[in-house]
């Protein structure tokens, strides 16, 4: 006789994935179209059709040690197919919103930042560390220089430390989240190296959009900004360079390529974080608005791109009483994206560069031919 | 007494053949108006149908015998209503004859369908075969009377017909007529239609020849039919052996049909059996959501279930694609109770299409309120006016008609109230 099997929902769980956007959980009547029109799913044991059975019962320890909501890319394809309106896509996304408080620690911190209720306060905090940092008193006289309001040192000693705390939670918790996958998928081995190279391959060409049909425009979007961030991040490298070893001040002229790499990789992240934003208001009726997760790191990339871009214009036009604030501005958001990283939505770079590595590793995708 | 009050039945179908006779044998007079040129409507499309199974003709030719023995009742083929106006008791009706080229002079003979140079798309077949525009549907059509399409015939520059037909019986010059009715109440029984699959885009109907609908399925079983009953799948006449169906093709879909259309499950459990008796060898393999079997029709799930050759799998559909260099077909499936997504090739698919009201379409003039999918609220008409069948809800013959029966008593009624 088969034992009978004791199902204890979570209901926290179903509750949490609701208002994080997965409102339409409980539409779903397991018709399966979604894992048929989804390109990116594999055939064995398809998703998203089994995700929205386990979070509608509220089995949340099925989604421990899952590779398969992060190797979602949210293309919607299957909200805009789904019979019912059930709007997979947005479900999976609460579920990633779910598993980003699981595995990044403190838990509670994802649940502070990803809640709608703290959206002023958790820019507040970074604004007051950043003000008593810098010691302001009043806006700098003179020629505009914003050493003048934050030295080198006052940025390295708080961005620095920021960058590195979100880093080393995000890598902790993938950690721990590589140990469940194992676990769960009860893989023992695999080619590792390869799998990283072979993730790290499929991310720089970005090819996994591409399979998008819905969506398809969110390739652009996405690379843009992700690339947007490279530039950014090697004139910032560039930048540390100049000032540390060969002892250059701020501000760099407009040819150096310090500001040639930081302009394009500005315009790149504005571009990208714009074309976001109307795909979004774009799809809408098909694949729904987004959620409040979604949407804080588009406004945090956005308030990024634009008081960065602001900042520049209002220096090169001496406008001190302008320039000064929004570099503020800016500086606040950019260390708000670097503590936030493993909490909010961008954590995604953890958890789903994961996910693709050990779907190769293990197997659920398309093995690597070579096995060393 | 006063004049007996005519009741109109709109539609000419299984719902409006029986609302008609039933009021008219209870002594009203009942005039029925056919948009097509021949009754029985989509009955007599299928081979087979619920519930004991039989050809069309087993139920509609003792209405036709009922009709032709009851002087009370007239009807108008390829007749439109064109307004109505007034209350219980007095309805104004305007109706449109439209010219049928042909009069009762016809016996059937043939001669005018050998003759006629125009081929066209055979409505009644779904477009599988063509038919000349001088023709009659099939060998039981009522009226027997043959018929010329006013739009595909070329009139009387070709007029080859009139030089054959022996009974002086065809008459080019036919012009539409209108006629003008009073009546005291009136009977919706405009039917439906089946789903325009091609809005399936991911399902390649329209598109890929092997996928058929099921009303097609029906006509390809029926003796009648394109290929007189033999199941030969549409691109290159092969027989067609190993069949998959798929349900909800648009029913149950916000995105389509936001309701279940209550037939296609049984239809296709119905349609595997129309092969599985024709080919001994043959499989079937249904994709549902749910197999829903209303009422008594589980038993027959049960027995169609026991076949080893049915496989009833758990899945929708949602990807079809054609292989262009056999004109087989591939559908693409979760198999929700293995959890694994398959893709498999079969000789042809039938999508299990839904029912569309025919008012979705085509409104019935006159003060009637419908529902967004085109539907009839019976509370919502006026009085005097009754909906019958498919136009409230999708529902099976069995029911149209028990319901036809029902709406017969509530005309008389309402005749009687204001007569």
């Amino acid at each position: 006789m088969a034992e009978a099997t004791v199902i204890k929902p979570d209901l926290d769980f179903v509750k949490g994935v609701i208002a994080s956007g997965g409102e339409s959980l409980k539409k779903c009547y397991q018709c399966a179209t979604c894992s048929v029109v989804c390109n990116v799913t594999p055939d064995n044991n398809p998703f998203p059709r089994k995700e929205m059975v386990w979070a509608q019962w509220g089995l949340s320890d099925k989604f421990k040690g899952n590779p398969d909501v992060w190797l979602c890319h949210q293309c919607n394809d299957c909200t805009a197919y789904c019979p019912r309106g059930a709007k997979p896509g947005e479900v999976l996304g609460a579920i990633r919103k779910q598993s980003i408080q699981q595995y990044s620690v403190p838990g509670f911190m994802s649940g502070l930042v990803n809640s709608k209720i703290f959206f002023p306060i958790i820019f507040l905090i970074p604004a007051l560390i950043l003000l008593a940092v810098s010691g302001f008193s009043s806006i700098p006289e003179g020629e505009i220089k914003f050493i003048k309001l934050f030295s080198v040192e006052a940025i390295q000693f708080t961005f620095t430390p920021a960058l590195i705390f979100g880093f080393a939670i995000g890598i902790l918790g993938l950690m721990k989240f590589w140990k469940d996958m194992k676990q769960t998928g009860g893989v023992t081995s695999g080619n590792l190296t390869g799998s990283i190279v072979e993730t790290a391959k499929e991310f720089l060409g970005h090819s996994r959009f591409k399979d998008c049909t819905v969506s398809r425009d969110r390739f652009l979007s996405h690379f843009l900004v992700v690339y947007g961030f490279v530039f950014l991040g090697i004139a910032t490298a560039i930048g540390v360079l100049y000032i540390d070893f060969m002892h250059v001040e701020s501000p760099f002229s407009l040819g150096h390529p310090v500001k040639l790499f930081g302009n394009i990789g500005a315009i790149a992240l504005l571009l990208g974080v714009l074309l976001m934003i109307a795909n979004r208001f774009k799809n809408a009726a098909k694949v729904g608005k987004g959620s409040y997760f979604d949407w804080l790191l588009i406004f945090i990339i956005f308030t990024i791109a634009v008081s960065g871009i602001l900042a520049e214009v209002t220096r090169l036009a001496d406008k001190a009483v302008l320039a000064y604030p929004i570099y503020f501005v800016h500086l606040v958001f950019v260390f708000s994206l670097f503590i936030y990283l493993p909490y909010s939505k961008l954590a995604h770079i953890f958890y789903r560069a994961t996910a693709i590595c050990f779907a190769k590793y293990s197997g659920r995708e398309k093995p690597l031919k070579t096995s060393n | 007494m006063a004049e007996k009050k005519k009741v109109l039945v709109i539609g000419g179908g299984f719902s409006g053949l029986t609302a008609a006779v039933e009021t008219a044998e209870a002594g009203f007079d009942a005039v029925i108006v056919e948009k097509t040129p021949f009754l029985g409507g989509r009955v007599t499309q299928l081979n087979k149908y619920f519930p004991k199974l039989c050809p069309p003709n087993c139920g509609l030719e003792i209405n036709f015998k009922r009709i032709k023995n009851n002087t009370d009742i007239a009807f108008h083929t390829l007749a439109e209503v064109e307004s109505i106006s007034g209350q219980e008791g007095n309805y104004n009706v305007t109706i449109k004859l439209n010219p049928r080229f042909i009069n009762d002079k016809c016996v059937g003979c043939n001669a005018c369908t050998e003759v006629c140079p125009v081929q066209m798309p055979n409505e009644f077949n779904f477009g599988m075969d063509n038919t000349k525009a001088a023709y009659i549907t099939h060998n039981q059509a009522f009226p027997f009377k043959y018929v010329i399409d006013g739009k595909h015939c070329k009139g009387k520059s070709c007029a080859k017909c009139v030089e054959a037909c022996k009974y002086d019986a065809i008459n080019l010059d036919m012009k539409p007529e209108t006629v003008n009715l009073n009546v005291g109440a009136v009977v919706l029984a405009t039917g439906w239609d089946l789903y325009d699959v091609t809005k399936l885009d991911n399902l390649g109907a329209g598109k890929i020849k092997n996928v058929i609908t099921n009303m097609q399925m029906e006509r390809l079983a029926s003796p009648n039919g394109p290929t007189s009953g033999k199941i030969l799948r549409p691109s290159d006449g092969k027989e067609a052996k190993n069949i998959a169906f798929v349900q909800c093709a648009g029913s149950r879909d916000e995105n389509h049909l936001p309701y279940c259309s209550y037939i296609c499950c049984m239809a296709s459990l119905k349609q595997a059996t129309y092969l599985r008796e024709q080919y001994p060898d043959s499989k079937v393999r249904i994709f549902y959501i749910d197999i829903r079997t209303p009422g008594r029709y589980e038993q027959f799930y049960w027995k169609v279930k026991e076949d080893p050759n049915v496989t009833l799998t758990k899945g929708k559909v949602a990807k079809i694609t054609e292989d262009a260099s056999t004109g087989d077909v591939e559908v693409t499936v979760e198999d929700v109770l293995a959890g694994r997504k398959i893709t498999e090739k079969y000789d042809m698919v039938v999508l299990a299409a839904g029912m569309v009201p025919s008012t979705k379409a085509s409104r019935i003039p006159g003060e009637i309120s419908y529902t967004h999918d085109g539907f009839v609220v019976p509370s919502y008409l006026k009085k005097g006016m009754f909906a019958v069948g498919t136009l409230k809800s999708p529902v099976d013959v069995a029911k149209s008609v028990q319901d036809a029966t029902g709406v017969a008593i509530k005309t008389i009624q309402s005749a009687r109230r204001s007569g």
